[in-house]
């Protein structure tokens, strides 16, 4: 039984857990450990859980402590919080832009953002939880998530807009000698 | 509610419309509705995050994450304790009166609890006795016990007195009569042995285990009866019957 609880989780979350922790690692590998390592120590303390259906938000709050521990080990945690106001709306890349991508550059802009927005950001573009959800599992309060959400999408909209300008700069000209190069 | 506020608050609002019922956003969409600039950049804003997070839903696991998930699901142990509680002053002194209550009962009770391990010796010594054995007791009883739709623990409809009547092998222990019927389920012999509750009022509704040299017996009892099952097939099979 308890095993087909555990099969039933990680069919229902492994591959959105993936998902934030590839934006949390910016390693596909690390990503992968990651996830697992969440879902070890479900299977180690999960079954503690009182209420079934808070296992979802369980996982998650997990998996972004064991990247924080991780991270610790590696390197102090910069504070963000005081970098100063949030920058006007940048100007973002129109919204067809972004639905052309391919789905792992957008995932690279995601990346870039500070990781202190990017967490919140993660959370909030799979839809999967509100910003009151999200402010219990990175444990801040709900107008810091608000904050970050802003910072978070200015960033982030910096980022496709690189992304965008440097896809176009590939594209080169037939008439250019570094065109007549590469022939 | 200035346009200012109004877009803070609105940059935790989903593009799929989960939160249209969160009182939180009503000011800041009653806001949209009423200023024109303020409704087109919430509509740019919503189209924004939804190509953002329709590109970001599509990214797919790597293959085999789940296959190394499960497998390495299967091989770890849940722990039984929880780290944290022993360490709080409350549950250790909890803790530590559960104790001191548990070691007075067992002090004062009348050990019953050796007299039903002496029990579950007695039946796995005369369980052993391959010469005593080979078919006792009445043939209903053996299909019964025999039938793997029958989950022993769940009670069996029997009468003690009827049982001893028809002629099922019948031990005394310290005085105490025990009825003993073998009986094989998917090929495996399995010796069952019946007393009067009231004669061994010690034991417990929920089954217990007992292994010794190569033979394990599981004891329970319901309201009327006593039951011991011994077999050399090991306590997973003992396990299935129950």
């Amino acid at each position: 039984m308890a095993s087909e609880i555990f099969n039933q989780l990680v069919d229902a979350h492994y591959t959105p857990l993936f998902r934030f922790a590839l934006s949390l690692t910016r390693n596909s590998s690390d990503a992968g450990d990651l996830t697992q390592q969440t879902f070890f120590i479900w299977a180690k303390q999960g079954h503690a859980l009182r209420e079934a259906g808070k296992a979802k938000s369980w996982l998650f709050t997990t998996l972004y402590r064991e990247f924080l521990r991780g991270r610790r080990r590696a390197e102090r945690v910069t504070a963000l919080e005081d970098l100063g106001p949030v920058e006007a709306d940048p100007p973002a890349p129109e919204v067809d832009v972004v639905t052309g991508m391919d789905a792992g550059l957008v995932v690279e802009a995601l990346q870039e953002v500070d990781e202190t927005y990017r967490a919140p950001l993660t959370l909030f573009y799979m839809q999967d939880f509100s910003y009151k959800e999200i402010a219990e599992m990175l444990e801040v309060p709900i107008g810091t998530v608000m904050s970050r959400l802003s910072r978070g999408k200015a960033q982030l909209r910096a980022a496709l807009a690189r992304k965008e300008s440097a896809g176009r700069s590939k594209v080169v000209a037939f008439n250019q000698p570094s065109a007549r190069k590469l022939s | 509610m200035n346009n200012e506020e109004a877009k803070f608050i609105l940059q935790g609002y989903r593009p799929n419309g989960t939160d249209a019922g969160d009182a939180a956003f009503r000011a800041a969409l009653e806001q949209v509705q009423r200023d024109p600039a303020l409704r087109e950049w919430f509509a740019r804003q919503q189209a924004f995050d939804a190509a953002v997070s329709a590109q970001l839903n599509a990214m797919p696991a790597p293959a085999g994450l789940r296959e190394a998930i499960l497998a390495g699901g299967r091989v770890t142990t849940p722990d039984r304790t929880q780290a944290s509680w022993w360490r709080s002053p409350a549950w250790l002194a909890a803790a530590a009166s559960v104790a001191v209550i548990f070691a007075t009962t067992l002090a004062l009770w009348p050990k019953p609890a050796a007299a039903d391990t002496a029990l579950a010796d007695y039946v796995l010594a005369d369980a052993g006795k391959d010469e005593m054995h080979g078919g006792h007791g009445t043939e209903s009883l053996q299909a019964m016990l025999g039938d793997p739709a029958n989950r022993l623990s769940r009670g069996l409809p029997i009468s003690f007195t009827a049982l001893r009547k028809d002629g099922c092998r019948t031990v005394t222990y310290e005085g105490r009569e025990v009825l003993e019927v073998c009986f094989n389920r998917g090929g495996v012999w399995f010796h069952a042995y019946i007393g009067r509750r009231a004669d061994f009022p010690a034991l417990a509704a929920t089954p217990a285990f007992l292994d010794k040299e190569g033979m394990s017996v599981a004891a329970w009892a319901d309201d009327s009866h006593v039951y011991l099952v011994a077999s050399k097939a090991g306590r997973a099979a003992l396990q299935q019957l129950l």
